[in-house]
C-alpha cells in the first residue's frame, strides 16, 4: 500500500469501512451457502432418479424366463420395450446378458457395472458418445446369474442439476443483495446521530465557542464531544480572562496618560516662556505618541483570535462603517488639507462591528499619515461583481504609494517602510491584518487609480 | 454651564476641571458615585462627566440609577475602557456620548458643548454655534450681530445642521428636512441651498462638505 492509499484508508468514512469489512466475509458465506444448498439438493434428487432406474430394471428382470438347456430368454413384448425406452428427455438403453455373459437382448456393447457387494450396482460411463447413468442388477436364476443393465443418458439429471443450481444462486444472490441493502440502510440509520453532529459542527462559525448540543450524541462519541466542549470552555474562559486583562491594562495605561496629557496641554497654555513652551509641546507630542502606541498595542492584542473568540459576530453594515470612519477622521483631514470622502454602495459582511471599525480607522489613519497636503483619500465599500457577490471595503489615497517589493512586509508588526516620516508606530497594518484574518477575509495592497498612491482592499467571504 | 466631573483619578480630574474652567464652564468634581449622588440631590448640573471604573458604585450603576430616578441630565462617559461591551452598555443605559482616554482637551470641550446644546435645543429658544445664533421660535438667524435673512428651506437646512453641529449630516437627511414642502427635491437642490447659505452666512460660519456623505456645521473656523 503506498502512502496515498494508506491515507485514504485512514480517512475513510465509517460507512465505507463497515461495508468494506462486511462485503468479503459475506461473499464467502454466499459461496459456501451455494455449495451446501447444492449438495443438499443433489443427493435426494439423484436418489430419486436412481430409484426410478432401479424400478425399471427390476420390472425388466421380472420378464426373464429360464429356458430348458440352460439359456435365458428375455420375454418382453414390444410394447413393454417401448414403455421401457420411452423417456421424454433421455435415451434409455438396456442389456441383458446370460449366465456366461452371452448376449440375450438389448443394446449390444452397453457397459455393465462390475460385480460389487451391492446389488443393484450403479455405474457412470460413456455410451454412444454421451454420458450415461446406469444400474446393473444381477438376477439369480436357476440357470445362473443373469445380468440386466438399464442405463439412460443424463440430460434429465443435468437439467435438474442446472435448474437447481440456478435457483440456489438466484435466491442466495438475492439474499446477499438484501443483506447488503439492510447493512447499508442500517449503517446509515445508525450513523445518523454522528452525521447530525457533523452538521452541527459544520454549521458553526469559527468564532462560535458555545458548547455542542449533546442530547442526541451516541455514547460512543460522547467522550469526543465532551472533550470538545471542555476545550471550548477553556478557550472561552481564556478569551474572557484575556479580555479582562486587556480591559485592566487599558485602564491602568490610559488613565495616567490622560492625566499627563491634559496637564501638559494646560501647562502649555499657562506658560509664557518660549523655551519652556517648546519643551512642553515636545513632551505633549511624546505623550501623544505613547498614547497612540498603547492604544494600538491594546487594539492588536484585542484583535488576536484568542481574544476575538469571545467577540460577538453579527451582520455588519459596511456602508455605515465606511461613513462613520470618514466622519471620525474628517477633522484630521481638514487640518492636513486632505480631501477625505466616501464612495459607499450598499454592502454587508459577517463580522465584529467593533473590530471592523478599528480596522477601517487604522486604514484611514495610515492613508492620512502618508498622503501629503492637497491629496485625496477615499473610503469605498460595495460588493464584488463576481458570483457569489462578496462585500468589500477599501481605502485609496494618492500619496507616494507602497513599492511592490514592500507590500508583503508592511503588515509585519512595528514595520515601517524605509524613509517614512510621521508618528506611526508601525502597528496599524498589523492590526488590520489580524482583524482581516479573524474574519477570514482577504487583504490586498495595491496601487490606486492611474497607478498612483495606495489602495488597500479587504474582501469578505460571501455570506 | 455647570458640569460635574465624577472621576477617581486626581490627576485626570484636575486636568479636566482646569481645562473646562478655562473655556468657560463652571466645574465641580467628586471622586465617587456616592458623592455624586449626594451632590445631584442638592444642585443642578447641565452635564455629568462619568468615569466607568469608579471605586464602589461604578459608572454603569450610577447612570442606571440616575436614569431610573428620572434625571435627564446629559451624561458623557469619559473612560479608559473602550471594549465594545462597555461602549454599548453605557449608551444603552442612557449615557449620551462616550469619550475614550486619553483625549485632547479641545475635543472634550467640544463634546461637552455639543451635548449641552443638544439637551437645551429642544426646550430652549436658541442655538449658538460660535458666531452663529439661531432663534428657533422666531426663525431668526444672526451671525455675530448681523441679522441674516433666510428662505424657509435655507432655514430648515441650517436648523438641521445646527441641531447636529459638529456632526456630519447626510444629504439624504437634509433633503428630508426640506421635502415636507416640496416633493421631488433632488440632492442637487441641497447643494444649491448649501452654497446659498454659505454665501449669506459669510466666512465666519463653516459649513464643510464631507465628500460622498453630507455636510457638517462647525463650531469654529479652524
Amino acid at each position: 500500500m503506498n502512502r496515498a492509499s494508506a491515507q485514504r484508508a485512514r480517512g475513510m468514512t465509517i460507512r465505507r469501512r463497515l461495508l468494506l469489512i462486511l462485503i468479503g466475509p459475506l461473499a464467502l458465506l454466499l459461496a459456501i451457502g451455494v455449495v451446501l444448498d447444492y449438495a443438499a439438493g443433489v443427493v435426494p434428487l439423484r436418489a430419486a432418479f436412481d430409484q426410478a432406474l432401479i424400478n425399471e430394471t427390476l420390472a425388466a428382470a421380472a420378464q426373464l424366463r429360464a429356458r430348458s438347456g440352460g439359456t435365458v430368454e428375455f420375454d418382453l413384448p414390444p410394447q413393454a420395450i417401448e414403455m421401457l425406452r420411452a423417456d421424454k428427455y433421455d435415451t434409455v438403453y438396456y442389456l441383458v446378458l446370460g449366465p456366461h455373459d452371452e448376449y440375450v437382448a438389448g443394446d449390444e456393447g452397453l457397459p455393465s457395472a462390475a460385480p460389487d457387494h451391492e446389488n443393484p450396482t450403479f455405474l457412470d460411463a460413456q455410451f454412444k458418445g454421451s454420458a450415461i447413468r446406469g444400474v446393473t442388477y444381477r438376477h439369480a436364476m436357476p440357470a445362473g446369474v443373469v445380468t440386466i443393465t438399464v442405463a439412460e443418458t443424463t440430460n434429465k439429471r443435468d437439467q435438474a442439476w442446472h435448474r437447481m443450481l440456478i435457483s440456489i444462486l438466484l435466491t442466495d444472490t438475492l439474499q446477499f443483495a438484501a443483506i447488503l441493502l439492510l447493512i447499508w440502510v442500517g449503517v446509515r440509520l445508525g450513523l445518523r446521530p454522528l452525521i447530525a453532529l457533523r452538521a452541527q459542527i459544520d454549521s458553526r462559525s469559527a468564532q462560535d465557542l458555545a458548547p455542542l448540543d449533546e442530547t442526541h450524541v451516541p455514547g460512543e462519541v460522547r467522550p469526543l464531544t465532551q472533550a470538545l466542549n471542555r476545550l471550548f470552555a477553556t478557550v472561552r474562559s481564556n478569551a474572557q480572562s484575556q479580555q479582562q486583562f486587556l480591559a485592566n491594562a487599558a485602564h491602568q495605561l490610559r488613565t495616567p496618560l490622560a492625566g499627563l496629557q491634559t496637564q501638559l496641554e494646560l501647562l502649555r497654555h499657562d506658560t509664557d516662556a518660549a523655551g519652556v513652551r517648546e519643551r512642553l509641546i515636545a513632551l505633549l507630542e511624546g505623550t501623544r505618541r505613547l498614547s497612540h502606541t498603547a492604544n494600538q498595542l491594546l487594539a492588536l492584542a484585542r484583535a488576536e483570535p484568542t481574544a476575538t473568540a469571545a467577540a460577538d459576530f453579527g451582520d455588519v453594515d459596511l456602508r455605515e462603517l465606511a461613513e462613520e470612519a470618514v466622519a471620525k477622521h474628517f477633522d484630521r483631514a481638514l487640518r492636513q488639507h486632505i480631501d477625505l470622502g466616501v464612495e459607499a454602495a450598499r454592502a454587508r459582511a459577517r463580522g465584529s462591528a467593533w473590530l471592523l471599525r478599528e480596522m477601517l480607522a487604522n486604514l484611514v489613519d495610515n492613508a492620512l499619515a502618508y498622503t501629503p497636503a492637497d491629496g485625496r483619500v477615499t473610503v469605498r465599500c460595495g460588493v464584488t461583481a463576481d458570483a457569489p457577490a462578496q462585500g468589500y471595503v477599501e481605502v485609496e489615497d494618492d500619496g507616494p504609494g507602497i513599492p511592490p517589493d514592500q507590500r508583503a512586509r508592511v503588515t509585519a508588526r512595528f514595520y515601517r517602510p524605509p524613509g517614512t516620516s510621521g508618528d506611526g508606530c508601525g502597528l496599524g497594518l498589523a492590526i488590520v491584518d489580524e482583524i482581516v484574518r479573524g474574519h477570514h477575509a482577504t487583504l490586498e495592497i495595491g496601487s490606486g487609480a492611474n497607478d498612483r498612491g495606495t489602495r488597500v482592499r479587504v474582501t469578505f467571504p460571501a455570506a | 454651564m455647570r458640569i460635574l466631573i465624577i472621576e477617581d483619578d486626581a490627576l485626570v480630574a484636575d486636568g479636566m476641571r482646569r481645562g473646562l474652567s478655562q473655556v468657560g464652564f463652571a466645574v465641580d468634581h467628586v471622586p465617587s458615585a456616592e458623592l455624586a449622588e449626594a451632590a445631584l440631590q442638592q444642585e443642578n448640573f447641565d452635564l455629568l462627566l462619568v468615569d466607568l471604573g469608579l471605586p464602589g458604585v461604578d459608572g454603569f450603576e450610577l447612570v442606571r440609577r440616575l436614569r431610573r430616578g428620572g434625571k435627564s441630565t446629559p451624561v458623557l462617559i469619559v473612560t479608559a475602557r473602550d471594549a465594545l461591551a462597555d461602549r454599548v452598555g453605557a449608551l444603552d443605559l442612557g449615557a449620551d456620548d462616550y469619550l475614550v482616554k486619553p483625549f485632547a482637551l479641545p475635543e472634550l470641550a467640544a463634546r461637552c458643548r455639543a451635548l449641552i446644546r443638544r439637551s437645551k435645543s429642544n426646550s430652549d429658544s436658541g442655538i449658538t454655534i460660535g458666531p452663529l445664533h439661531l432663534d428657533i421660535p422666531r426663525r431668526e438667524t444672526r451671525v455675530q450681530s448681523r441679522a441674516v435673512d433666510l428662505t424657509r428651506r435655507e432655514w430648515a437646512i441650517l436648523e438641521c445642521l445646527a441641531l447636529h453641529a459638529g456632526q456630519v449630516v447626510s444629504k439624504d437627511r437634509l433633503q428630508q428636512a426640506i421635502s415636507s414642502w416640496d416633493e421631488g427635491i433632488t440632492t442637487n437642490a441641497v447643494e444649491v441651498y448649501i452654497s446659498r447659505l454659505r454665501g449669506k452666512l459669510g466666512d465666519d460660519v463653516a459649513i464643510r462638505t464631507v465628500r460622498g456623505l453630507g455636510y457638517r456645521l462647525d463650531e469654529s473656523v479652524a
